[in-house]
């Protein structure tokens, strides 16, 4: 454990940390461009240059151990030179385009130009042309001009993906970044090159020219896409309409958690948070008519309670949905299955399925089957949240088999597409044979279209509320935006609909239902939103009244 | 379009692959392999290497457009390369270009109608002394004088024509007396094992693995005070005394084969001429240092040199001095031929390593040092030929004998490439204490035509350049350390006072733009830079202010780089500008060169 003195303060480091490590221990930042916490160290751009005490020449942070003893200067008069010539020399083949550059806002040429540079510049020669808008891949396009050669982009489809579609050809000033002529950079992670490109050379087609960057807002929170649950910042647009027709969701980016996505995340992911935006359902309708939430409220607690003075609540199902949060599950439990004591409220519908990939992406797209687990409101035996295989899968059908039968006379389905899976003509029967389907969900759906009742709720980033993931963390979605004018929270509703059936519930917001929660169930017990903070917790698994074993690392296979 | 069966070289493959610890390091010899049979490298040749070696294509693409050797387009029958470096420059390489360009119809970079020719500029292909000169196809020509260009054109365009070979009409002087390295240069086709072995050959071996211990051997390298003789002076036996004691890893001897600093030429004589030496030497290296495995790393362009190597390797085996027991004894060594593509940085001892893994020559971050982790992250020496050379000499004379021979911190001699404007250039053994005076002025006599010395590059393109008044200086690297210059390669080139110094920096510029690798941003940015001011200057269309961004651009480039290329970029640039300043001036200010120029030693436009 070697103690060095960087800037005049003392810190001691594990051995093999590096000066740029130890430095940003002690919140000093060093600027660089090749380096990569999550890449092997290339040392090549030369941003990062230190003064080492002894040593004549500058030297990298990020390739210097830290050794005992050793005196490292990160600023002065020395190493401001170095940091200003190395600027100049990035920057002399640079075209200089930012007025017309994406990157433009979040570049860190700009940005250490700002910091660093400041210099008059000299060179007055013909710059090396290159390649300019080269759409690589569906997701990433290419301006080699701009490109500053840091290679980062290069390990990380050799490191991180090891799909190894980058390569730096050529040599000297004509070195030029680029994929092997007919290749196309189509991996599931290729958009991480974007974020890890530091300069304007690698940008997202989906997001170019959509937004400047200082126009965005960030809130933190977590991607929906698969039960993996990787961190992500939101980055969003409330007030310009005018931008991407209205949208308010400008693009996700990934954002670090050590024990779930580092540094990554999967285009799939990243790119599917257009249903934000889109397809919303925005009105409560009864039978196709506009409706008002009162009126929903009025009608649906006043069936439930005919059914319940009538003893059959045994004819009612509700399926709730394994995207909702832990809170509105937990809710859904309290109030359907243990108040109302619905023998019918499962979430057995066969999940959205795929493949899982060994890293970051998983089979099921669900992103909180295991909270749903963990509440008992899967069906035993199945799922299996632990292996992270499709969660909700169940004898499947159940209760949907039973609606079909005509055993039950209500069906309450949270976000689900009945169409999907019966096809539209058992869907239009079933509607016909009940006396309610209710659909409540964000999203529309041909399902919603067959409902009696559609009840517009939020997308998990207008609401707040935890999912837990494969490995049995428990994440904050956190809240971005107020959901669209129209579609409400669906425990806010649950809430209400509790008060008018005369059911007792403790707390109203999510943070008030995680903190019943977490009296309740022993997998969550001593968790509150505080200690969660924004990089989750695990929950107690071993504590949980199911029994499921541990969670496993499912994945983190990243080097 | 099929260009070429490559699935019929998979057995020949696995051969080669099997050579290596890694598969990935076949990726040169393959490539080679690849073009040896298409012609050229086509993406279905690249496909099947990407294939055989199971890296990714983009890689493999990566080092083909990095090495200048590998073609992706199909050349003429013949290709004639001609060196541009500031020796054949001297020598009026511009003027030859310009009757090639004439005579061919053809510009450097393009081939004959016919196919017949391919006419290529390329960097120093390390024969300065008969400058100037080519390579057409695998062998070497010149000096390309109006005796031997009829016979180059009727080669190239009225085949089946073959010219003599260019060191059997030349003048040039070739050390044949040592006293340690020259001793068997007078056989122009090579001393053999037998004459070797005549002369004293494999005793040092001998005596080495069955007298001494691999300490013992590296003490007495050691006391010799024999330096690196690539060029950064090194002293061999503490570098020797770096491989950690008991290293559970595998230990190796690289051979730095890849001589290729403009005005250096001496690597070459000792591959033709007196392979069995190196050979001997690395046997004792190898020793010292416990290792079982050598690699010799042979530029590409060398052809004639690797075959004369090859042919000494195979005798060395037949004759039980390589391979398993050699001699008897309990020691193993194993040594395999690696050749490069085409690339001055491959000189670099990392960037060496590098390449010889399949990679672009990159040199690498330090630390890890070589000797600790260097080729397969194994414990690793890389020596250059010439160092290699001396050991047997020393063993079996004795360190005192050979430290007594230099300085009290160099020991021996060196093989000096003298080129340029010597009266007579050539390759001279003298000890390190010999002076540059008494090198150009006595042995080499003196400059050409008793023309004016004007000034000299003492140890390759790289060091800075000394006037005519700085030439009394010893060449051993404290010497010319001390004057602030170096010994480097002992490459020595003689300029007279016909030369125009902004010339002599441009085609210094162009070399260093040419060759620099692009990973480290100041050098890759910072040479391409000052290639530009330098070639405005030479057009005549300086700018008040050049001079100082051209000194500024080199002085900011020191220092800051992954390896000092981008510093022995920097140094000429500083020299040349800071002593020949007026002459520089003159051309910024009135964009013309006064001085009186042989045709031949047109500005040449390229």
């Amino acid at each position: 454990m070697p103690t060095l003195t960087i800037d005049g303060k003392p810190v001691t480091v594990p051995e093999g940390t590096t000066v740029i490590q130890a430095a940003e221990k002690l919140g000093i930042f060093v600027p660089r461009y090749c380096y990569h916490p999550g890449l092997s160290v290339a040392g090549n751009c030369r941003i990062c240059l230190v003064e080492v005490a002894k040593s004549p020449k500058l030297q990298i942070a990020c390739n210097t151990p830290a050794a005992e003893g050793m005196v490292v200067l990160t600023r002065g008069a020395k190493v401001e030179e170095g940091r200003q010539a190395v600027l100049e020399f990035l920057l002399i083949n640079h075209p200089l385009d930012c007025p017309v550059c994406d990157q433009s806002g979040e570049c860190d040429l700009q940005n250490f130009y700002m910091t660093y540079g400041l210099y008059d510049p000299r060179f007055k020669e013909q710059k090396v042309k290159k390649a300019k808008a080269v759409a690589i891949g569906p997701k990433v396009m290419l301006d080699a001009e701009r490109c500053i050669l840091c290679s980062r982009c290069v390990r990380f489809t050799d490191e991180v993906t090891k799909t190894g579609e980058f390569g730096i050809f050529n040599r000297g000033d004509r070195s030029q970044i680029g994929l092997y002529p007919g290749k196309t950079l189509d991996n599931p992670y290729s958009g991480n090159v974007v974020d890890i490109c530091p300069v304007g050379a690698l940008t997202d087609r989906d997001f170019r020219f959509k937004a400047r960057v200082w126009y965005l807002s960030t809130a933190p929170s977590v991607c929906g896409g698969c039960s993996r649950g990787c961190n992500v910042d939101l980055h969003y647009v409330l007030d310009r309409p005018h931008l991407a027709q209205g949208a308010r969701v400008m693009r996700l980016k990934p954002r670090f958690n050590p024990d779930v996505n580092r540094w990554w995340m999967c285009d799939e992911g990243r790119y599917g948070y257009k249903f934000m935006d889109q397809k919303r359902l925005t009105r409560v309708t009864h039978r196709g008519s506009e409706s008002t939430w009162e009126e929903a409220l009025t009608a649906l607690a006043g069936w439930l309670a005919r059914a319940r003075e009538e003893g059959r609540l045994d004819q009612v199902g509700v399926i709730p949905s394994a995207r909702l949060t832990t809170e509105e599950l937990f809710l859904i439990r309290k109030l359907f299955q243990e108040a109302l004591g619905l023998k019918n409220c499962l979430l057995d519908l066969p999940p959205k399925d795929g493949t899982s990939d060994g890293f970051l992406i998983q089979a099921d797209k669900n992103p909180n089957t295991m909270g749903a687990a963990l509440l008992d409101l899967s069906p035993s035996p199945q799922p299996s949240p632990i292996k992270g295989e499709g969660g909700g899968a169940g004898d499947g059908l159940s209760i949907l088999q039973k609606a079909l039968d005509g055993q039950l006379k209500a069906l309450w389905i949270f976000g689900h597409d009945l169409v999907g899976l019966l096809g539209e003509e058992k869907t239009a029967q079933l509607a016909k044979q009940l006396e309610l389907l209710v659909y409540q969900g964000s999203n529309e759906n041909p399902t919603a279209r067959h409902a009696h009742w559609v009840l517009p709720g939020a997308v998990y980033v207008e609401k707040d509320g935890t999912f837990v993931n494969c490995q049995g963390r428990v994440q904050r979605v956190g809240k971005a935006f107020k959901p669209l004018p129209g579609a409400r929270p669906e425990a806010e509703f649950l809430v209400e609909l509790a008060k008018r059936l005369e059911i007792q519930v403790q707390g109203r917001t999510p943070e008030e239902l995680f903190a019943w929660l977490a009296r309740e169930v022993p997998a969550f017990a001593g968790l509150t939103y505080e200690k969660l903070g924004w990089q989750g917790m695990a929950v107690n698994l071993s504590s949980s009244s199911r029994k499921r074993g541990s969670p496993i690392e499912s994945g983190m296979t990243n080097p | 379009m099929t260009v070429f069966d490559f699935k019929s070289l998979d057995s020949q493959a696995k051969v080669i692959i099997g050579r290596y610890e890694e598969p990935r390091a076949a990726m040169l010899p393959l490539l080679w392999l690849v073009q040896e049979r298409a012609g050229f490298i086509p993406p279905e040749g690249e496909a099947w290497v990407s294939q055989k070696l199971g890296v990714a294509i983009s890689h493999v693409r990566e080092v083909v457009s990095f090495y200048t050797m590998f073609r992706t387009k199909p050349a003429g029958k013949h290709h004639l390369q001609l060196c541009m470096s500031l020796p054949c420059l001297l020598k009026g390489s511009g003027g030859v270009l310009a009757q090639l360009t004439e005579r061919l119809g053809i510009g450097a970079g393009e081939t004959t109608l016919d196919g017949k020719v391919t006419l290529s500029t390329v960097e120093c292909l390390c024969a300065c002394e008969s400058a100037p000169m080519a390579q057409v196809n695998e062998r070497y020509v010149g000096p390309l004088d109006a005796k031997s260009l009829p016979e180059v054109f009727r080669h190239l365009l009225e085949e089946p024509h073959t010219p003599a070979r260019f060191d059997e009409y030349s003048s040039f002087h070739v050390s044949t007396g040592g006293p340690v390295l020259s001793k068997r240069f007078k056989n122009a086709e090579g001393t053999w094992f037998d004459a070797y072995a005549a002369d004293g050959g494999y005793e040092a071996a001998r005596k080495a693995l069955t007298s001494m211990t691999p300490a013992q051997v590296t003490e007495e390298i050691s006391r010799s005070n024999l330096r690196g003789l690539g060029g950064a002076g090194f002293p061999t036996g503490k570098k020797w005394g770096f491989i950690p004691k008991a290293s559970s890893k595998p230990v190796f001897l690289v051979v730095n084969a890849d001589e290729g600093e403009p005005g250096t030429f001496k690597d070459r004589y000792l591959l033709e001429r007196d392979p069995h030496a190196l050979l001997e030497g690395m046997i004792i290296a190898a020793y010292a240092i416990g290792s079982h495995k050598a690699y010799v790393y042979i530029r590409g362009e060398y052809f004639r040199p690797a075959a004369r190597f090859a042919k000494a390797v195979e005798e060395a085996y037949a004759r039980g001095w390589l391979g398993k027991k050699i001699q008897g004894t309990g020691f193993d060594l194993e040594v395999v031929i690696h050749r490069g593509a085409g690339a001055y940085i491959c000189g670099e001892e990392t960037a060496l390593l590098s390449s010889l893994e399949g990679g672009k020559g990159y040199p690498k971050l330090k630390p890890p040092f070589p000797a600790i982790s260097g080729l397969f992250k194994c414990p690793t020496i890389v020596n250059n030929v010439e160092t290699l050379s001396c050991v047997p000499p020393i063993i079996r004379q004795g360190a005192a004998w050979f430290a007594g021979l230099g300085t009290a911190k160099q020991g021996g001699s060196r093989l000096f490439s003298l080129s340029g404007h010597a009266a007579r250039p050539g390759l001279y053994e003298a000890p390190v204490t010999v002076t540059l005076r008494d090198l150009i002025m006595n042995q080499a006599g003196g400059v050409r035509q008793g023309r004016k010395l004007k000034a000299v590059i003492p140890g390759g393109i790289s060091a800075k350049v000394l006037t005519a008044d700085e030439i009394d200086v010893a060449m051993d690297f404290d010497s010319l350390a001390e004057r602030g210059t170096m010994a480097g390669s002992a490459g020595v080139i003689v300029m007279d006072e016909t030369t125009c110094m902004v010339e002599a920096l441009a085609s210094a510029a162009r070399f260093f733009a040419d060759e620099s690798c692009g990973q480290c941003s100041p050098c890759r940015e910072g040479t391409g830079w000052i290639l530009k001011v330098m070639n405005r200057i030479r057009r005549g269309e300086g700018r008040d202010g050049d001079l100082e961004a051209l000194l500024s651009a080199a002085s900011r480039m020191e220092g800051k780089t992954i390896c000092v290329f981008a510093d022995a970029a920097a140094w000429p640039v500083v020299s040349y500008i800071t002593k020949f300043r007026s002459e520089f001036e003159h051309h910024v200010k009135t964009g013309t060169c006064d001085l009186k120029r042989e045709p031949s030693h047109a500005h040449a436009d390229h």
